[in-house]
């Protein structure tokens, strides 16, 4: 009863408006930026199967009429789900800016003056590409059009000299596309007909996830105790709770748990928020890589036959695993807030936390921690965190090893943290010690203030 | 008379300083007692260990005759204690951090209800009760920390100086509050302050600490008659210039 009446007052203390409010902001804001995504996505998609390729001949000869009857003909390709806009601009002079106004274009492909004459002398002719950029955005500055041209142009110079040298067109063909190549990726003993780079792409897309929920579960729950622990410490009602009928251990039992549950409940809202965002933006992408690779296999399937899926079972380890680490974050925080002794310091007390989980986050997200040099390898795993941020990799890959050493590495980190976390909060120290990180303390300052006050009396 | 408190000898040594030396006194029941002595005299620690918060070096205290180094939750459970210049959390409205409080000492609804009804009686902040305790003044929150203090009827209430920032008004009340909370209910209580004249309004007994030593104790007007003072102001001074003789 006691131990619940002091949870129900850490919870009153930590869920509040504020909390509210910057869930449904978060939401709200992963929502917007997922719809912003498929907008731009579904454009990016659009524009692939409406090609539009602006194209002007200033050297109007045979061949190069030739050639743009090449390109007149991507229209009347009956299979095609692309459908092609040809646009023949006529332009003069150097000013590209004026001729891309004039002509409302943002690309030009233009065949210009004497390329038929070079090829003739069989020097590579040149050809001019004009592009618009209008932002830094990947996205904004896609083309199709324009390559779609060139490659037509580069294609009708190749027949044209395969048709000169007495190639036919099945010789052509080959020389087109010489191999067919049958991709086949092998995981252990297990193998799938499929390019890795297809199984890559969506193993990012799982594994991005849960990083992320694993560092603003890391950053919520230290800082949620911290500030906890510390603002009990510099108002005196740690003392006055401290003094009740309740053990310690019930004091600290209760804060733990309270910043537990709630930092669970910001980290799901934040997982769902992340999800539509992700969902947003790789939905359509996915959908057309599929098609493009034109494979039998799904990327589900290939992952399946490879042994890469997780099963309930890695599901309920992963689980394990991050209960795991918060538990160290709250250890560790009972010791930093502890010896807070201003408010404003829990910002700075809370950096190695902060930079423990930063390393291995950024390191995992773009490099394998096994393909490291020894040195920095050992000096990654010693992170507890890490261990977190690699499980989902480990278990995919069967790296067992690594991922049980993880595991029981981090429960030991785990039982050293609490035993000194729970001896400080247990002893004298909670209520004298403090690190005042270069600056007075509170109480000193406050102390100083009223023996000034008394002598002046 | 009962004994509420008996102290024996007790000492708290820091790493390098010795904040209470070999200090004993007792307090009866119903009986005011005030520990007076400058800043960094080592009030504060005594108060703390005997409210079980610090660990004795050596020595004891008995509170209701349970020590506070074998049986601490005993000693909870007959106490009270308001640290100097406390605060109650802002977030929480006035009588929600009353049966919070009453909730840490009885797990009896009927006995929870009882505490906040004395509480919302001692502390007079009315309909004030329902706001947050973040708009509260100092002087509503140091008597709604008083109200907390008294409303489970301990048999000694720990106040480390009670009206420390206080305006002289709010002062009053609580002096007032304290006396009465003694003579009619018998409550024990142990003050500390280094406000001689309100030590003199209130207290039955008196001990004068420095430099951790506690160095006498007895009722205002005898100590005033052995050191020929005015005061408790001078009996102080001429206390504390016979330990520096010394």
């Amino acid at each position: 009863m006691k131990f619940i009446n002091l949870l129900k007052k850490e919870l009153s203390e930590l869920v509040n408006l504020q909390m509210f409010i910057g869930l449904v902001a978060t939401v709200a804001i992963f929502m917007v930026l997922g719809g912003v995504m498929k907008t731009t996505v579904d454009e990016a998609v659009d524009q692939s199967e409406n090609v539009t390729i602006n194209i002007c001949d200033r050297d109007k000869t045979e061949f190069t009429e030739n050639i743009m009857a090449a390109i007149e003909e991507l229209n009347s390709d009956p299979d095609s789900d692309v459908k092609t806009k040809i646009k023949v601009v006529e332009c003069e002079g150097e000013d590209y800016s004026a001729i891309l106004d004039k002509n409302d274009i943002s690309s030009l492909v233009i065949i210009p003056e004497g390329f038929t004459a070079s090829y003739d002398k069989m020097e590579q002719p040149e050809l001019i590409s004009v592009s618009r950029m209008t932002s830094a955005a990947t996205m904004s500055n896609m083309d199709i059009g324009k390559e779609a041209a060139i490659e037509v142009i580069e294609a009708c110079i190749s027949s044209t000299i395969a048709e000169d040298t007495g190639m036919n067109s099945e010789q052509y063909k080959l020389m087109q596309k010489p191999v067919i190549l049958t991709e086949n990726t092998v995981v252990d003993d297990k193998e799938a007909r499929i390019a890795p780079g297809n199984i890559m792409s969506n193993i990012m897309m799982q594994n991005m996830m849960l990083p992320i929920i694993v560092f603003v579960l890391i950053m919520l729950t230290s800082q949620m105790l911290m500030t906890s622990i510390s603002n009990e410490k510099i108002d005196k009602t740690l003392e006055t709770l401290l003094s009740a009928p309740v053990s310690r251990l019930s004091v600290i039992s209760a804060k733990m748990l309270a910043a537990a549950v709630v930092a669970l409940i910001n980290a799901a809202v934040y997982m769902f928020a992340f999800s539509v965002f992700v969902s947003g933006a790789t939905e359509e992408v996915t959908e057309t890589v599929a098609n493009a690779a034109g494979v039998s296999l799904t990327v589900d399937q290939a992952l399946e036959q490879l042994g890469l899926n997780l099963v309930l079972g890695d599901y309920l380890l992963i689980g394990l695993q991050l209960f795991f680490t918060i538990m160290i974050c709250l250890s560790v925080s009972i010791i930093l807030g502890a010896l807070i002794d201003d408010a404003k310091n829990v910002q700075n007390m809370l950096m190695p936390i902060m930079m423990c989980a930063m390393v291995p986050y950024i390191i995992s997200m773009f490099a394998d921690i096994n393909e490291l040099p020894m040195i920095f390898r050992v000096f990654v795993y010693a992170i507890p965190f890490t261990h977190t941020f690699t499980a989902v990799p480990n278990l995919m890959f069967g790296n067992d090893l690594l991922f049980w050493g993880g595991l029981v590495y981090q429960i030991i980190v785990f039982f050293v943290c609490i035993f000194f976390s729970l001896r400080l909060f247990m002893s004298d120290k909670l209520l004298t010690v403090s690190l005042n990180m270069g600056q007075k303390s509170k109480y000193k300052k406050k102390n100083r203030k009223n023996k000034n006050q008394d002598d002046e009396e | 008379m009962e004994k509420v408190l008996e102290v024996k000898g007790l000492t708290k040594q820091y790493s390098k300083v010795l904040a209470a030396d070999n200090v004993s006194f007792d307090i009866g029941e119903g009986e005011i007692f005030a520990l007076i002595g400058p800043n960094g005299a080592g009030k504060t620690t005594t108060i703390r260990m005997i409210s079980t918060l610090l660990t004795p070096t050596s020595g004891d205290a008995l509170v209701m005759g349970n020590s506070i180094i074998s049986a601490p939750e005993k000693v909870r459970e007959n106490i009270t204690y308001l640290p100097d210049e406390a605060g109650a959390y802002k977030n929480m409205k006035g009588i929600k951090y009353l049966q919070f409080m009453a909730g840490l000492f009885s797990s009896d609804l009927e006995e929870i209800k009882k505490c906040v009804e004395r509480a919302k009686e001692i502390c007079q902040l009315g309909d004030r009760l329902n706001d947050k305790i973040g708009s509260y003044s100092r002087g509503m929150i140091r008597k709604l920390l008083l109200a907390r203090a008294v409303m489970t009827k301990p048999k000694l209430a720990i106040l480390d100086e009670p009206t420390s920032g206080l305006d002289v008004i709010n002062a009053i009340e609580i002096r007032k509050t304290i006396k009465r909370l003694a003579k009619e209910e018998g409550m024990s209580f142990l003050l500390s302050s280094h406000n001689m004249l309100e030590i003199e309004f209130v207290s039955d007994r008196v001990g004068i600490i420095t430099k951790g030593h506690l160095m006498v104790t007895g009722e205002a007007d005898e100590l005033k008659q052995r050191y020929n003072a005015a005061n408790l102001e001078e009996v102080f001074e001429r206390v504390v210039k016979q330990n520096e003789v010394h």
